[in-house]
């Protein structure tokens, strides 16, 4: 079959069985649609928690009886930690800096009083692509046993607690979108199977004349990627288009700056589609192939 | 002795059963020469159609061997059949025509399938439309006609791609005599242009005065 006889056929295919196409296109579309909102909310979740806890550095005090002398050795071994990202030293002085900073109007309160009160202290960066919870604890409980170190600070309760929460969710979601793809695979498919049968009459017919499996089916395997690929670009296309909305939401509120909602990793949008694809090809395949014994 | 060479077709000990108390005809033994003209006849659900239909592989006999054109049926794959059917041009008895398509394209869809394009294949199927009465009504739908029209639309999409072997069924079943003429014309033409045709009917005046070859099917059996 000459390239030019299947696209002329594909074509007319499409214009004669447009309703039933664009069912199929909406189907698929919804179905993705409800899928991709569900993605959406789970990279958002992930890369919230991530965020949070990649930004919950540890904080190293020392005994105020600590020699200055130690000071750069112990930054040594603090950055030569593999889960450490950056490390700051916070002398006293600096510290009380911050403290008047910080009191403004009424640093007065601190007239008087020696600027070494406060503890040196270094501020450490955890390393964000190492990052999790249960490792961050077991640093801490290690540098708190060096005679130096007088106490380790790191992210409070809530935190720990927003964290096995927020995995919670993350899993539930992940479960509901896993259960909403098999749907989403199960309408898709019967829906092409409706059509397909549909017109089973007209394929028998035609393979009766002597046409090949592949003249047969060429047509509807072109209609069925065209499908697959606007259906999942559109219900994409509108997830995205929500994204920005939000987007201009969270820039103009207070409340929501900062929490920096992401759009899908683009990697998943492609496999979105790449599947939606693959599902509508392999599901018009597996409907035709009863029409195309004998 | 049945030779391969200088048949077209050949049936050995075929047989065909749809269930225990259901059987079509057994032990059939069938040769058919190349360029022979023949008419299969016996009354209504003898298994007439059940024979055209073994011979273009829309059904496989449950026993014996057919070889259609040096080819044996058996042997045949999924895949291969399509192969086979583009040198048979089918007259179904329900005609099989596919009501969303024209007239035109009905018939062009026998040389679409090998690779035609309309347009190339234009003259040809205007040609045979003209031959078959229905030049004027190429773009009407199926249903738009009677069915004496629907029938010669068939004969037209079956004959157009010049196939070797033609199986009629019953193709002048809703034609009047002056058309079923025209019908028998036609296949003479095409017998005479070498074509083999099986020429399926109970009509028995349509071979009372020839010399052709009938093959009557009775009781399941082939009667001489
Ligand atoms: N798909 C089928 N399933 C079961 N039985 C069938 C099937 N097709 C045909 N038959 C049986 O085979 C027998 C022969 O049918 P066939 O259509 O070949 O007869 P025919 O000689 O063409 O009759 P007619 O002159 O009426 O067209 C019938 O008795 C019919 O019941
Ligand atoms: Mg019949």
């Amino acid at each position: 079959m000459t390239l030019a006889i299947l696209c002329r056929r594909a074509f007319s295919d499409l214009r004669q069985n447009f309703c039933a196409q664009l069912i199929t296109t909406m189907v698929v579309s919804l179905s993705i649609l409800i899928f991709a909102f569900f993605t959406l909310l789970y990279f958002n979740l992930q890369h919230f928690v991530d965020r949070l806890g990649a930004e919950l550095g540890l904080v190293v005090f020392l005994s105020e009886d600590t020699p200055k002398d130690r000071i750069p050795s112990l930054y040594q071994k603090l950055t030569g930690l593999s889960e450490v990202e950056k490390v700051t030293y916070i002398s006293s002085e600096e510290a009380f800096g911050r403290l008047e900073k910080f009191l403004k109007d009424e640093k007065e309160v601190l007239e008087g009083v020696d600027p070494r009160f406060l503890p040196p202290s270094f501020e450490i960066q955890v390393n964000r692509a190492m990052f999790q919870l249960k490792r961050i604890k077991q640093l801490a409980g290690e540098i708190d046993k060096w005679p130096e170190v007088s106490k380790v600070q790191f992210g409070q309760e809530w935190i720990d607690r927003l964290y096995v929460f927020s995995g919670l969710v993350r899993t539930i979601v992940a479960i509901i979108g896993l259960l909403l793809l098999f749907t989403a695979a199960f309408v898709v498919t019967n829906t092409i199977k409706l059509t397909v049968y549909a017109r089973q009459e007209e394929l028998k017919i035609i393979r009766l004349v002597g046409a090949t499996n592949i003249f047969i089916q060429g047509p509807f395997l072109v209609e069925a990627f065209l499908q697959g690929l606007m259906g999942s670009s559109l219900a994409l296309g509108v997830v995205f288009a929500c994204f920005r909305f939000f987007q201009g939401i969270e820039a103009k509120s207070e409340l929501l700056r900062g929490v920096n909602i992401c759009f899908i990793p683009w990697q998943y949008t492609v496999a979105i589609i790449a599947s939606s694809v693959l599902l509508c090809v392999l599901g018009t395949a597996l409907a035709m192939r009863r029409s195309l014994r004998l | 002795m049945i030779s391969i060479e200088s048949s077209i077709i050949l049936l050995k000990d075929v047989s065909k059963k749809y269930s225990t108390d259901n059987v079509v005809f057994s032990g059939i033994d069938l040769e058919i020469e190349k360029g022979e003209f023949v008419f299969l006849t016996g009354p209504s659900g003898a298994g007439k159609s059940t024979m055209l239909r073994i011979l273009f592989c829309a059904e496989r006999p449950t026993s014996g061997e057919v070889w259609v054109d040096g080819v044996t049926l058996s042997s045949l794959s999924n895949a291969q059949v399509p192969y086979l059917r583009r040198k048979i041009g089918v007259i179904f008895q329900d005609f099989k025509l596919l009501s969303n398509y024209t007239i035109f394209d009905n018939v062009a869809l026998s040389l679409e399938v090998i690779g035609l394009g309309k347009k190339q294949a234009e003259q040809r199927i205007m040609q045979i439309l003209e031959g078959v009465g229905l030049a004027g009504k190429t773009s009407h739908y199926p249903l738009q006609l009677s069915g004496g029209e629907q029938q010669r639309v068939a004969i037209a999409r079956a004959v157009v791609n010049r196939p070797s072997i033609i199986l009629a069924d019953e193709p002048t079943g809703n034609l009047d005599l002056q058309r079923t003429e025209e019908v028998i014309m036609l296949m003479e033409e095409l017998n005479a242009r070498g074509a083999t045709i099986i020429f399926a009917t109970h009509d028995d005046r349509l071979f009372e005065n020839t010399h052709r070859r009938v093959i009557r099917l009775f009781n399941g059996r082939i009667r001489i």
